[in-house]
């Protein structure tokens, strides 16, 4: 059977989305089915970032009992040569959308939760995906609780921003241990120095720190910021260290499946 | 097992039957007790349970760890009795059978008897 993975983080701009895209593709690239989602419904990104500028119907459609979650996914395979099959379900981006998703009530917010935890028998059990990937907003909020209560594994993206550190160690404590959630910490945008001079460096303090397992460390790349999150790097810039560190999360995501 | 067939020889289909009315009359009398300690807690006042409650993230968050395990094991579930619940948490089945009692009379679940069977389920009247 497939797995639930929800990607979240305590801040914004830790870089959720490029790591969740990219593992999505690096998972594609072992010859899985994927399903990646788009939860985050305060701040869209993937409908921009996949260059998808319509669609049928959204996630939110589906969260709103107007349609099943055949009709919101969109196949892109294409778009990953040589590999298994990509599928998106996108977050409405409109202004209009996000308006409306902030306004649902706590009764709302439990049915979404029903839905989503719904997507394992549709999803993983019937079409056959290995893998879906959640996406989440950052911060404790409603759709990305719900993302991770249906989850089997937490993705937390961390930088080594203090503010970050603490507000993770924090959610470790309060949120996941609380919903028994299976975690992993990928620390991202790691800019060497005194105290850090190497991964190895980085996988210890981290370690210590958060009391979890580290599923990886992603220096502070300057092509990954230049390209303003518009390249699939794992597809586009296969020979990229970037590329090469996805690949490893990806055959560790797959060793702990097993 | 060797010993439990060799029990088996020993007592006799009918007297099984008899042990095994017994028990199911006990877990029902289990259940009404554990309503009654509910009751109790509740100064004796006699309590309805609470207005349907939706039984979201936020709330699961701000509950007891104990109930927490026993209400996500039905949100996963779906509709479950407390023996289902029990064999997913490892906990007895009279302790899930307790706890899925507190959460009705809290709003949070449904509970439906069925011949012998009492199911616990999130209220889904409303899911359009």
């Amino acid at each position: 059977m497939g797995k639930v993975i929800a990607v979240h983080s305590y801040k914004g701009g830790t870089g959720k989305t490029v790591l969740s895209i990219n593992l999505a593709a690096a998972l594609v690239k072992h010859g899985k089915k994927i399903c990646l989602m788009d939860l985050d419904f305060r701040a869209p990104s993937l409908s921009t970032l996949l260059k998808i500028e319509k669609a049928d119907y959204w996630l939110n459609d589906y969260l709103n009992g107007i349609c099943g979650i055949d009709n919101v996914l969109i196949d892109l395979t294409e778009r990953i040569r040589d590999g298994g099959k990509l599928f998106v379900g996108l977050a409405n981006p409109t202004t209009e959308a996000i308006r409306d998703i902030s306004a649902k009530d706590r009764k709302w917010e439990m049915r979404a939760l029903g839905r989503l935890l719904s997507l394992r028998n549709t999803l993983l059990n019937d079409k056959g995906f290995d893998y879906l990937i959640f996406d989440t907003s950052p911060g404790l909020q409603y759709s990305s609780i719900n993302a991770i209560v249906s989850a089997d594994l937490a993705i937390v993206a961390s930088t080594l921003d203090k503010s970050d550190v603490e507000g993770t160690k924090r959610m470790l404590k309060e949120l996941y241990d609380l919903f028994e959630k299976k975690t992993r910490i990928v620390t991202n945008k790691v800019l060497y120095g005194e105290n850090i001079k190497s991964v190895k460096d980085v996988r210890s303090q981290m370690e210590e720190l958060y009391g979890v397992p580290i599923l990886g460390v992603i220096p502070c790349f300057c092509d990954v910021s230049r390209a303003k999150g518009t390249l699939i790097f794992v597809e586009d810039k296969p020979d990229h260290p970037f590329t090469k560190i996805m690949d490893e999360i990806a055959t560790e995501l797959e060793k702990m499946k097993e | 097992m060797g010993m439990v067939v060799s029990k088996r020889g020993v007592l006799g289909k009918k007297h099984i039957r008899m042990l095994e009315k017994i028990k199911e009359s006990l877990e029902k009398l289990n259940e009404k007790i554990e309503i009654i300690i509910e009751l109790q807690k509740h100064g004796g006042r006699e309590i309805q349970p609470l207005p349907e409650t939706p039984l979201d993230v936020m709330t699961l968050l701000s509950m007891p760890d104990h109930l927490r395990k026993t209400a996500m094991t039905v949100c996963r579930l779906g509709r479950a009795t407390a023996e289902e619940v029990a064999q997913q948490t490892h906990r007895a089945r009279a302790v899930e059978s307790a706890y899925l009692n507190q959460l009705v009379i809290m709003g949070y679940l449904k509970k439906e008897r069925k011949g012998r069977k009492a199911y616990f389920y999130v209220e889904k009247e409303n899911q359009g």
